[in-house]
């Protein structure tokens, strides 16, 4: 090999480790990065998975998981903000406490909260602000995620509307603070604590201890974590320990400047000008992903391939999924499964018989009730966080 | 009364309960680049979490490296002096840049 071609052959690989590729267009946004492999080492009670970082732990789902439409809870992402996770929760002296402008301050244990309160479930995806962030150019600072920061499980708890109503609501209480038990290095850095009117709140927020009939695994907070189904997963605050109410929004770093997108139509802004006013990133917008096939997959020609994936959106319901093999020039719809609720995936099916060789790509596209519909990846505008990333998905694979 | 107890926190229970005692998070050592300045690195983000966070950035100007570190300092508290912020925003482009200063 000349030391050219050697030069070459690193750049193009420690690209790859960087999550770019230089054959991108300039700020155009494109496919999500799909070359991460699962890692050698797996975390606990977990199955190796895609893994950014140790402390705090950063964990990706593949894309094999957006084939079924729960995710296992081996296979769940993990995402933490600081670096201390307790690692061992003794249940009898755990209890979660809920303060503030309450008439009555309760601290509620875990038997408490299975034997005392009415016991829900709801199924619902929960995905990442930042999921797919690989997706935008230039890339925006943070985790470089594929696709595989989101999952779909069914919950088990009590509403939050009835703990707040077993503790009372005092007069002019408005916001609501939750923190998790997750702790920094530094005494001074700020706690994880998210902030919710009450008016956001409805019946389907609970205070979950279950996933998929399981106590929750430690990665994915047990033994209590807040579910808002429809709203990306910055405010599912894992860990659960405190409720605060108040009256008055508190000043707090990750919801004044993390987690926000340009408040504008598009949401969106370029590195040169920066949108001033920004948002809170709450719902989800409809996104689908395919499962199966994967990118790189060898099919036979003349085979019946069934192609599998999730469709889902912040709650409104999905109504169509179409999949394309000529590049979106023309659709067909999908068959469609949904069994969870309208919080949940929606499984897609397609069954496609390949007539010719060589390359051949899979698009989807999901359309909610609403009539949303995902746009082209070159269509979304960028935004200084990478966040809520929604792009038709992509899958190519060879005919052989 | 005892039966009635014993039903119920049965079907209060989970099919597969949490594991017993405590968890342990693995130890990744990732492949960071040498080089002037590392020492700076190691004593300083360190504290806060693995390097892993760092290479998973992509490649950044040194704008956004100076003003991750700002960030670290001013959100987080990290007691980074300002010589060392200097040393290490050189450090993070050195190797991790993208050629461009913003």
């Amino acid at each position: 090999m000349k030391r050219r071609d050697f030069l070459k052959t690193s750049i193009v690989a420690s690209a790859a480790v960087m999550g770019t590729s230089s054959v991108l267009s300039a700020n155009e946004t494109h496919q999500p990065n799909d070359r991460r492999k699962v890692s050698n080492m797996a975390f606990p009670e977990k199955r190796p998975l895609i893994t950014y970082s140790d402390r705090p732990p950063l964990l990706e789902s593949p894309r094999s998981t957006f084939a079924r439409g729960i995710t296992e809870n081996d296979e769940f992402f993990v995402r933490w903000h600081l670096p201390d996770i307790p690692t061992h929760i003794d249940l009898d002296k755990f209890s979660i406490k809920i303060n503030g402008m309450v008439k009555k301050e309760l601290e509620v244990t875990v038997a408490e909260l299975k034997n005392d309160f009415e016991q829900v479930e709801v199924t619902a995806v929960v995905q990442c602000g930042g999921n797919s962030r690989s997706a935008f150019t230039p890339t925006p600072g943070g985790v470089q995620w594929g696709s595989g920061a989101m999952g779909c499980a069914k919950w088990k708890g009590v509403r939050l509307s009835d703990l707040l109503e077993r503790a009372g609501l005092q007069k002019g209480a408005h916001w609501i603070g939750f923190n998790g038990e997750e702790k920094a290095a530094y005494y001074k850095t700020p706690n994880f604590v998210r902030e919710l009117e009450l008016s956001e709140l409805d019946d389907h927020v609970i205070v979950a201890y279950e996933m998929n009939g399981e106590d929750l695994p430690y990665l994915n907070g047990f033994p209590l974590r807040l579910i808002i189904p429809g709203y990306y997963s910055d405010s599912w605050v894992k860990m659960l320990s405190n409720i605060t109410v108040t009256d008055k929004y508190k000043s707090l770093f990750f919801m004044d400047k993390a987690y926000r997108v340009p408040d504008n139509e598009t949401e969106g802004e370029t590195p040169d000008h920066l949108v001033k006013k920004t948002k809170p990133i709450t719902h989800m917008n409809v996104k689908s992903v395919i499962g199966y096939p994967e990118n790189g997959m060898k099919i036979y020609h003349n085979s019946h391939i069934v192609v599998r994936g999730v469709a889902f959106d912040g709650g409104h319901g999905i109504d169509k999924v179409y999949v394309s093999v000529d590049g979106g020039k023309s659709w067909d719809r999908a068959e469609l499964k949904r069994e969870n609720g309208r919080y949940a995936y929606t499984e897609f099916r397609y069954t496609y018989k390949p007539t010719k060789y060589g390359k051949l790509q899979f698009m989807a596209k999901a359309v909610n009730y609403l009539g949303d519909e995902q746009p082209f990846a070159k269509d979304i505008p960028w935004n200084r966080g990478g966040y809520k990333y929604n792009g038709i998905d992509e899958v190519t694979v060879e005919v052989i | 009364m005892k039966k009635i107890i014993l039903i119920a926190s049965l079907l209060t229970g989970s099919l597969f309960a949490q594991v017993k005692g405590d968890i342990e998070v693995p130890y990744i050592s990732y492949q960071i680049k040498m080089g002037k300045g590392f020492d700076s690195v190691q004593a300083n983000c360190l504290m806060c979490h693995s390097f892993g966070y760092i290479l998973n950035q992509g490649p950044q100007s040194k704008l956004f490296w100076d003003k991750k570190i700002d960030k670290m300092v001013e959100e987080f508290k990290a007691p980074i002096t300002k010589e060392d912020h200097k040393i290490i925003a050189e450090y993070l482009f050195k190797h991790y840049g993208n050629g461009k200063l913003k």
